[in-house]
């Protein structure tokens, strides 16, 4: 059992941690890749042009409409394809080979990114309009009035629903599996067909995965705590 | 609108990482799982090892070719290899009609009969019928020993994994109930749990399980199962279009069972010989 996971060639402690990095890593610039597709969409929606609303109408219910793992398989098989039909236009025939990473960034921050744009949306319908007065009043225009007044508000807002995001981020790297990246999932998978000890290594997935969530609840928390100053905390009594 | 096509261009050549050329095999790119004991599988330092890696560095070396592996989950194994992620796939896969309206096989470098397995404490494990079941002989004594296993099997849940070829079979000649699985090591954990009655698998996947202390109690039962959609045995998985390097793998696989490598090889890692 010790043996298993100890480190170097003897043991996948080594390969287990290395599956973790990789899980953090997809998940990390995915919800990142995510919240810029939240900001610019969250805009679409709130945009007064119907084409922009369409669009993000279109984007959201179809990622948040079809299983997680229906969207990776798109990307990675249909992605490749499409990729190599295009460069085969352009008189390139050979073969094109998308990286796992970017595939599964891609994949993940597609998906993640469509909840954030709703987070994003609530957040921002729920600061009062005279917030976007008061801010005209002091002369504030345009991206000065967001950076200033609006903002700070929509993060305090939107934190708990982004650190909700956050997480089912991090479980559908699980998913990106298929695509070859060895994550922590693939990882176990790797290690229990090759030893037949799947409780071990299963376990152990389980237990990187709680650590990392644990981890970033923290950072979540303190997030919540920076951007709520000034707010009493409501609790229904 | 040139301009636009041309970032676009370089765009996904900045972020494709291997490009190879079709046509010349001096390198050739293995496709194989690295999670199948012990045809391929992964050691605890990180390198794929296994029947198949040692019966590839043999076939280049006969094939003048320098190999590569690609690891790949068995999920997507058949289409990586159609979109080129790899050449070929080695990765424990028998060559069925099914498989073959997509890809192409060389001829089977080793073959394993299918059989069922059971706890020793099931009423199953004293079942007895005919040695073998050619499911390509037509004649009564399959029929007869297809319903004599339907009969011990009466009532009985079945483990399979899925989309293979004894999927395939238990669909097409079986009544019982199917438990279907997506690994191997699941179904064999369901097993020796008594969630499932019986598991079809391959002998030498389900003798690596009855190795190891989870599977102590696991036994066989039943006909070596072979023929019919359960294929001519496990070979290496070619594009359709590379009937050239089909040709290249057919001979080095012809060769390595003439001057008995492949049965080295399977003694090795099977302890038995599979070779064709």
């Amino acid at each position: 059992m010790l043996e298993a996971i100890s480190f170097g060639d003897a043991g996948w402690g080594d390969e287990m941690l290395m599956g973790a990095f990789w899980t953090v890593a997809v998940s990390i610039s995915s919800i990142l890749l995510g919240l810029v597709i939240g900001i610019i969409f969250a805009g679409f929606k709130l945009s007064s042009i119907r084409v922009l609303n369409l669009i993000a109408e279109f984007y959201t219910t179809i990622i948040r409409g079809v299983p997680e793992l229906l969207v990776i398989y798109l990307l990675f098989f249909g992605g490749g394809s499409a990729v190599m039909y295009v460069a085969k236009i352009f008189g390139y025939f050979g073969y094109i080979e998308l990286q796992p990473f970017v595939i599964g960034t891609l994949a993940v921050g597609a998906i993640s990114g469509a909840y954030s744009t709703e987070v994003i949306r609530g957040a921002v319908n729920a600061i009062p309009r005279s917030q976007f007065e008061t801010g005209s009043a002091l002369g504030l225009k345009g991206f000065r009035l967001y950076q200033k007044i609006i903002f700070p508000q929509v993060a305090r807002l939107a934190l708990p629903g982004i650190g909700n995001v956050w997480q089912i981020t991090l479980k559908d790297t699980a998913l990106i599996s298929v695509t070859g990246l060895v994550e922590i999932m693939r990882q176990s998978r790797i290690a229990s067909g090759s030893t037949h000890e799947p409780f071990i290594f299963y376990t152990i997935a389980i237990i990187l995965y709680l650590i990392i969530t644990r981890v970033s609840n923290v950072a979540f928390d303190k997030a919540e705590i920076r951007y709520s100053r000034g707010f009493v905390k409501r609790k229904i009594s | 609108m040139k301009k636009i096509n041309l970032i676009f261009i370089s765009l996904i050549l900045a972020i494709s990482s291997t490009i190879a050329i079709a046509g010349d095999w001096s390198k050739i790119r293995i496709g194989t799982e690295g999670a199948y004991e012990p045809w391929n599988f992964t050691d605890s330092a990180g390198n794929i090892v296994g029947a198949e890696i040692d019966l590839a560095n043999n076939l280049c070396e006969r094939m003048n070719a320098e190999c590569t592996f690609v690891q790949q989950d068995w999920d997507g194994i058949i289409p990586a290899l159609t979109q080129g992620k790899y050449d070929v796939i080695m990765a424990g896969m028998s060559v069925t009609d099914e498989r073959k309206k997509t890809i192409s096989f060389s001829k089977a470098y080793m073959t394993e009969p299918a059989r069922f397995f059971t706890l020793n404490s099931s009423p199953l494990s004293t079942f007895s019928s005919a040695k073998n079941l050619n499911l390509d002989d037509d004649g009564s004594a399959t029929a007869g020993t297809i319903s004599s296993l339907n009969n011990a099997l009466k009532g009985a849940k079945l483990g399979v994994t899925v989309a293979t070829i004894h999927e395939d079979f238990a669909n097409s000649y079986l009544d019982t109930d199917l438990k279907i699985y997506p690994t191997q090591d699941e179904m064999n954990l369901d097993l020796a749990a008594g969630r499932i009655d019986a598991m079809l698998c391959d002998v030498g996947t389900a003798e690596a399980f009855m190795g190891t202390a989870g599977g102590a109690n696991v036994v066989t039962f039943g006909p070596n199962v072979f023929g019919g959609p359960l294929g001519e045995g496990v070979g290496a998985g070619i594009r359709q279009s590379d009937t050239d390097l089909k040709a290249m793998f057919d001979k080095a696989i012809a060769d390595a069972a003439a001057d008995g490598t492949i049965t080295k090889i399977s003694m090795q890692w099977f302890g038995k010989d599979l070779a064709p």
